[in-house]
């Protein structure tokens, strides 16, 4: 593909439709992945995409159009697409297309080493292999997989703005499956290559998969709840839709308005950080070409903003926070995340005496509403007695309202862990203690 | 869509490493999305998916490439990856297709994409008009219409060379209703593989009152008491529950890797008497319905469960291979980016004896579920849940108040049994299922049941 040639097209394109403001998004991805099974490479997948979006601003409206076929003649067809998209929306474009900002952050990121197929081959199998070694009752089903992953986004408009970025990851997983005297019992483990070693992942997917078995239940009632950091950030990830100024906007947002306003316990922190260390994949400017930078979202409890592109920007008369989507009409955070808190897992245990400590959380697609906050969830985890945690549990749900839940966090402990992704936006949460939950159970 | 020399070339080159089978399934799929937001029409898009995706087997071993570069160099770069990932063996294949055409048992007489943009527009208007005129509470409707033209190619080293076009249609209208400092939400979004004729079939307001009305009720309700109890979930989307429960545990996905509950159990009784359960991706104009599958297999009509007895699997190729057990057309994929595996097309429970009211007279204290939300399952311990979107409580055989934020967990082999009453209403409700092979349409469907007893999650 010749990038220049397909711009060229469209330039063209869009001068003989009179269009002089425009902007061209081309984001491409090339991932190798194998997996495994018994002791097997079971699926090996290449995978080469490329999409080109363009938007243009036409009688004071925006219009989008976007394609992955990247032929001239498709290119042509864009400008024109888009305008006649632009022709029937009603919403006036209060920005036009971005000039760009003075300046951009670098990212710290390790620059991305791509593994070949036969390396990715080989650490799958050795991962395999290892899973197999922690215990006799790993069983058929068990499998180890391993992908190397690139993305690059290039963005140029007709102010003349170009940039241009590229991150990528290397990570594996293992899901293991154990048979405990005919109870079947599954766990799932992941990590960036060169974080955990292969033993440490293995014995993580397998060990968690053995604790499960023979998980009691739990009387329905209100308990005192450890939620850990993985089940937060995944609930922190349901909700986070609540900081977009878009959907505050919208009137679908319960944090409408809170802006200054105190909406958690004091000791929550939320911030939002596109270079944040130890993340893979970091980018310095939003889909708008808005510069990235790191902004405090809640503090000791107080909202101090929303997330803003730069059309909610206009409209709330502040400045945007740069976390604009790719076509500028939607709001994406980058690494958001409630920050650590002052306890040990340990001490956390020891505020809740007794209780639950959840360590999976399932369906959240279905069981939370991120416009209402309510949410009900399917949970299992290990009962918590004594300040210690005891006996597998399952089948219950933990029952609530996501805005109330951040004003109860009584405690948090001290390491915030990050969902691995290879986009641009990921959640990170520490293990939360919260008091009197709502769970039904037996 | 490409020339049936190419494809003899590409599936050429993928086999002569060692494979005992190769597949090139071609895409060029158009999206069209319009949303409206504020009473206006806020953003429209349209989006073109092409790209290629090949296949090499060997036994049980998958090789997969997919491209979106589909120059001739690109699609020779990408089967020569597949075969030098396959082996290093030097077997050379002369491949030789024969064109296929299968029915057309889905005719569509508006294409979404000709159709004038205004049409659409002003569909979109008039249910989101509708939905805010229903009550003054109602803050916001949001509406988003969306079409999908796909055409695809398939041709593998059987000799099959054969084409496919599927259209479909869906409006998704979300409603938020807002008083003293509360907020809660309602949502209606039908769609049919059909084009816009689809809007004889349902009326927009319809669809805007819909999603409208069940915001302002959850709004008045009270939060669902957690507990064990009976609970009879409605027709349509209550047909989650069976896809949850039961149907991915049938997919040849987990059943061929012997990670499914169900692995074994042909034959047997899994559920009550009173449940018989089908797969169908013969339905025409239906949501989950195609011509043929992602490889080429004509679609079929699969009782799963009979009369309560374990009758058949969903099996792609791969899972016919590692089952020894023939393809049922469910070989399915989101794009040419995915390799395709067993997926459900318009799964639903049928109907069955009882009388609907003589369901609700039978509860004394229980739930009625009027209206449901998605869920998830593990299918090797059977664990699953879902969500209620629109609950009210049953005493003494009345529907009562209503209640919300509830949710069902259960795991699959106890549900199926607790099924103890069907009903006569069957209808279908449509989703999106996300799985390894991609988010695919799928119907789910039932008439009203009865669940025994089943753990409600409530506050």
């Amino acid at each position: 593909m010749n990038f220049e040639l397909l711009k060229k097209a469209i330039a063209e394109s869009a001068a003989e439709l009179g269009i002089t403001e425009y902007e061209i998004y081309y984001e491409s991805e090339a991932s190798v992945s194998a997996e495994t099974l018994k002791d097997e490479i079971s699926s090996l997948s290449s995978n080469v995409s490329g999409a080109l979006d363009f938007r243009c601003v036409v009688d004071g409206k925006m219009g989008f159009a976007s394609t992955e076929l990247m032929e001239v003649e498709e290119m042509r067809k864009l400008p024109a697409r888009a305008a006649e998209n632009a022709k029937y929306t009603d919403k006036p474009d209060t920005v036009g297309i971005f000039k760009g900002s003075e300046s951009y952050g670098t990212p710290n990121a390790p620059a991305y080493k791509p593994m070949t197929p036969e390396e990715i081959r080989k650490t799958a199998l050795d991962i395999q292999s290892e899973t197999y070694k922690v215990s006799d009752k790993v069983t058929d089903g068990t499998q180890s997989a391993v992908s190397t992953g690139e993305m690059t986004v290039r963005m140029v408009n007709s102010h003349g703005l170009d940039l241009q970025a590229s991150s990528g990851i290397n990570f594996a997983y293992a899901v293991a499956v154990v048979n405990d005297n005919g109870e079947f019992q599954d766990s799932f483990a992941m990590t960036e290559l060169g974080k955990k070693s292969f033993a440490e992942l293995s014995a993580e997917a397998v060990n968690t998969a053995l604790e499960k078995v023979g998980s009691g239940s739990v009387a329905t009632g209100k308990y005192n709840i450890i939620i850990d950091a993985k089940q937060m950030r995944t609930i922190l990830a349901v909700f986070s839709n609540a900081f977009s100024a878009k959907t505050a906007q919208a009137g679908m947002s319960l944090l409408a308005g809170k802006e200054g306003e105190k909406i958690a316990a004091d000791i929550v922190n939320i911030t939002d950080d596109p270079m944040r260390e130890g993340i893979p994949v970091q980018i310095p400017f939003d889909g708008e070409g808005v510069a990235a930078y790191r902004k405090d979202v809640v503090k000791n409890g107080v909202l101090q903003t929303l997330l803003y592109n730069r059309a909610t920007a206009a409209k709330a008369g502040c400045e945007t926070t740069g976390n604009s989507s790719k076509g500028g009409n939607d709001i994406r955070p980058y690494a958001f995340a409630i920050e650590a808190g002052d306890k040990t897992e340990a001490e956390l245990f020891e505020m809740a005496q007794n209780g639950i400590y959840v360590t999976e959380v399932k369906g959240l697609h279905a069981g939370a509403n991120p416009v209402t906050g309510d949410f009900s969830i399917e949970s299992a985890g290990f009962l918590i007695e004594g300040g210690k945690r005891t006996k597998p549990v399952k089948s219950f749900t933990i029952a609530g309202n996501f805005f109330q839940l951040i004003k109860d966090i009584k405690a948090l402990s001290n390491e915030v862990d990050f969902s691995l992704s290879g986009g641009y936006t990921t959640f990170g949460s520490p293990a939360v203690l919260i008091e009197n939950m709502s769970v039904a159970g037996k | 869509m490409l020339e049936k020399r190419l494809l003899e070339e590409i599936l050429g080159i993928a086999v002569s490493t060692g494979a005992d089978f190769a597949e090139v399934y071609c895409e060029l799929t158009r999206n069209g999305s319009i949303r409206l937001l504020d009473r206006q029409i806020d953003a429209i898009g349209d989006r073109t998916v092409s790209g290629v995706g090949i296949r090499a087997f060997l036994g049980t071993r998958t090789v997969y490439g997919s491209t979106s570069d589909i120059s001739r160099e690109g699609l020779i770069k990408c089967a020569r990856a597949v075969a030098a990932a396959m082996g290093d063996k030097n077997m050379p294949q002369n491949v030789r297709l024969t064109e296929r055409i299968f029915p057309n048992i889905h005719p569509v007489r508006i294409c979404p994409a000709d159709a004038d943009m205004k049409i659409k527009t002003d569909l979109l208007k008039e249910a989101c008009e509708a939905a805010r005129a229903y009550d003054e509470r109602i803050a916001q409707a949001v509406g988003n219409l969306l079409t999908v033209d796909h055409t695809i190619q398939i041709a593998n080293t059987e000799g099959l060379l054969t084409t496919d076009r599927h259209i479909r249609t869906r409006m998704a209208v979300q409603a938020t209703a807002a008083a003293n400092g509360e907020m809660q939400s309602g949502s209606c979004s039908p769609g049919r593989g059909m084009g816009l004729e689809v809007f004889e079939l349902f009326n927009p307001k319809e669809i805007g009152i819909t999603a409208a009305k069940q915001a302002i009720t959850n709004l008045v309700a009270d939060y669902c008491p957690a507990g064990q109890m009976p609970v009879a979930i409605e027709n349509g989307f209550g047909g989650v529950i069976f896809h949850e429960a039961c149907g991915h545990s049938l997919e040849a996905t987990s059943v061929g890797t012997g990670t499914s509950q169900m692995c074994g159990k042909l034959g047997q009784q899994i559920a009550n008497p009173k449940v018989t359960a089908i797969d169908d991706g013969t339905i025409p104009g239906a949501w989950g319905s195609v011509n043929i599958d992602d490889e080429g297999h004509p679609t079929q009509r699969n009782v799963l469960i009979e009369n309560g007895i374990l009758k058949n699997y969903m099996i792609d190729r791969l899972g016919s291979r590692r089952m020894g057990m023939p393809m049922t057309g469910n070989g399915r994929r989101e794009s040419y980016a995915y390799e395709p595996t067993s997926r459900m097309t318009n799964t639903f429970i049928d109907n069955g004896p009882d009388k609907n009211e003589d369901i609700i007279a039978s509860i004394e204290y229980g739930l009625y579920a009027k209206s449901m939300g998605g869920g998830s399952v593990n299918p090797l311990t059977g664990a699953f849940n879902f969500a209620v979107s629109e609950g009210y409580i049953v005493r003494n055989g009345k529907i009562c108040e209503p209640v919300r934020g509830a949710s069902l967990i259960g795991t699959g082999a106890e549900i199926l049994m607790n099924i103890d009453m069907v009903g006569q209403n069957l209808a279908t409700g449509q989703g999106m299922c996300g799985s390894s092979s991609g988010s695919v349409p799928t119907d789910v469907g039932q008439p009203l049941i009865r669940v025994s007893n089943i753990t409600v999650g409530g506050k």
